[in-house]
């Protein structure tokens, strides 16, 4: 068959299915299980006539069009159903508690790093107090000379409400770059993990050295236990990322970064939501002097035992 | 189907139904790039609207505008991290800027990529945006790190109503030459007149050495170009 023949013979039905993918997938709702079949049985003789003229006619205009129907085709008739989004509910009470269950050995990693990292400023701070100076600035800590803490500012100089956004939204950023940073090989998770720890010993060991770690400890147990494990949780999905990319194991690394990236994502998915709730927490409840402090520890305890059973969920039976 | 050095089919090759070879169009770093140039002009917009809202409404009251700002950081936030992914789900891969430029998201089988796929390699948006380009430079299939853990691919997509094809050819025609008259049928309009008309008249001159009786068919009264045209219309 020559060329200018096989186009005669074979446009129309490369112009009945252009016509009728594009109705497709303009009303998609509308297309009838018979509509679909045809559009299928249409795709099938593109793809043969695709390989006549890509073998017969390469180069030519119907060679490429072809090609291009081919594809429009294929993207619309094939979706991938390994990410199917579940539930809300479905989500919580499975999809997160598996993920959760699943990613124990590099939460534990995580929270290993995170508390060398902790005593390491800590005990760097109590031998170098300059530290803390580096770390919390001139102000702060004249305000620490004077007895205050650099935490009251969060409500005298904003009202809660735009202390409550910008802390849920930092803490989001922070959680989002402990995950993404996984994808550098697992460096960016490591440097957010070993980060927060040391800072947080070294703050916690500097409020020591002027007498206020009472007041400190007073300020972030209604949302510092939830707020650390949140963002280590985070980070133990970017390790596995990492993880993924450096030893692929005995599957093809494509495969072994697709269960790995969607594994982190759901740890993620499922630890962005308290954010909020911390946000609110840490801009209304931790800095009001008027909440007492066995309440505020109250509220931190039942926070993160309220995650932690929610993440393991105990009615999930343990999968075979 | 194109292939490398040792005749196998290369990387951008899937094989479709009935193990149909499909080739696919690959977008390079520089049009990605610029596809995320628009987006994020996109981005500034949406935010510099959010905020000139946000002030709008802030000057109803001082307790209002607190809130307002509340609201801002918020809006800010999502729409910093959310468009990409929020876009390209809606839009089964294309953000606006992929739009423009004619790309658009496929997973490695060219199918459409789930949600999942459009979250993960948008949560990863903010490292590539240091290793991105050098990534896409350095692949052969010009995946950044998103792409990678997504399991996706960014693809021209053609329009394929527009090819030039050609329903007569001169008879003995190789499909080699028929791809030049097509090739030279869809640059024409882009060209000086006086070279195309030049270049039409010796084609028209080869037609009538291999083909008189459809050289004769051509329609005298127009020009060179639109004689030839007329190949492609033609039943």
């Amino acid at each position: 068959m020559d060329y200018a023949r096989f186009v005669r013979l074979r446009s129309p039905i490369w112009d009945q299915f252009e016509s009728r993918l594009s109705a497709a997938q303009k009303e998609p709702r509308r297309l009838g299980h018979a509509d679909l079949e045809s559009v299928a049985l249409a795709y099938r003789q593109i793809l043969h006539d695709h390989a006549l003229a890509a073998s017969r006619f390469p180069g030519t205009g119907a060679a490429r069009r072809l090609g291009a129907l081919a594809l429009r085709g294929t993207h619309w008739l094939h979706w991938d159903r390994g990410d199917r989004v579940p539930g809300l509910r479905q989500f919580f009470a499975e999809t997160f508690p598996r993920t959760f269950r699943a990613h124990l050995a590099p939460l534990a990693v995580a929270v290993s790093l995170f508390m060398t990292a902790f005593a390491f400023g800590a005990c760097l701070a109590v031998v170098q107090p300059g530290i803390g100076l580096a770390i919390l600035g001139p102000h702060a800590i004249e305000g620490l000379r004077q007895g205050h803490l650099w935490t009251e500012s969060l409500v005298s100089t904003v009202p809660p409400v735009v202390s409550s956004s910008g802390i849920a939204t930092n803490n989001m950023s922070v959680a989002l770059a402990g995950w993404a940073g996984g994808a550098v090989l697992g460096l960016g998770s490591l440097y957010v993990i070993l980060l927060n720890g040391f800072l947080l010993g070294a703050v916690l060991a500097t409020t020591v050295h002027y007498g206020l770690l009472g007041a400190m400890l007073e300020f972030v147990s209604a949302h510092g236990p939830l707020e650390i494990t949140l963002i280590l949780v985070s980070a133990a999905g970017g390790l596995s990322l990492g993880q993924a990319l450096v030893a692929a194991e005995d599957l093809p690394r494509r495969l072994v970064l697709r269960r790995a990236s969607r594994g982190a994502l759901v740890l993620l998915v499922g630890c962005l939501p308290w954010f909020v709730v911390l946000g609110i927490v840490e801009a209304v409840v931790s800095p009001a002097p008027t909440v007492p402090p066995p309440l505020k520890a109250a509220l931190g305890l039942g926070l993160e035992a309220c995650f932690l059973v929610l993440a393991w969920n105990p009615l999930l039976p343990a999968e075979r | 189907m194109e292939r490398d050095t040792a005749g196998r089919p290369s990387e951008a090759t899937v094989l479709g139904l009935d193990n149909v070879p499909l080739e696919l169009p690959i977008a390079g770093p520089g049009s990605r790039s610029l596809a995320a140039f628009l987006d994020y002009l996109v981005v500034g917009i949406g935010v510099f609207a959010w905020g000139a809202l946000c002030l709008a409404v802030s000057t109803l009251g001082k307790q209002t505008g607190w809130w307002m700002l509340a609201l801002f950081l918020v809006g800010f936030f999502f729409i910093e991290y959310g468009y990409f992914a929020a876009v390209e789900i809606a839009r089964e891969g294309q953000t606006f800027g992929k739009w423009a430029i004619g790309l658009r998201v496929v997973t490695r089988e060219a199918a459409r990529p789930g949600p999942a796929a459009f979250l993960i390699r948008n949560a990863i948006r903010s490292v590539d945006l240091l290793v991105g380009v050098p990534l896409m430079a350095l692949d052969p299939l010009s995946r950044r790190l998103g792409d990678r853990l997504a399991g996706t691919l960014v693809v021209y997509e053609h329009a394929a109503a527009r090819e030039m094809v050609l329903r007569r050819t001169p008879s003995g025609w190789s499909a080699q030459e028929a791809a030049l008259l097509e090739a030279f049928l869809w640059r024409a309009p882009e060209m000086e007149p006086w070279r195309a008309e030049r270049l039409a008249r010796q084609l028209i001159e080869c037609i009538r050495h291999d083909d008189p009786a459809l050289a004769a068919e051509m329609d005298p009264s127009l020009g060179p170009v639109d004689a030839l045209g007329g190949l492609a219309k033609s039943a």
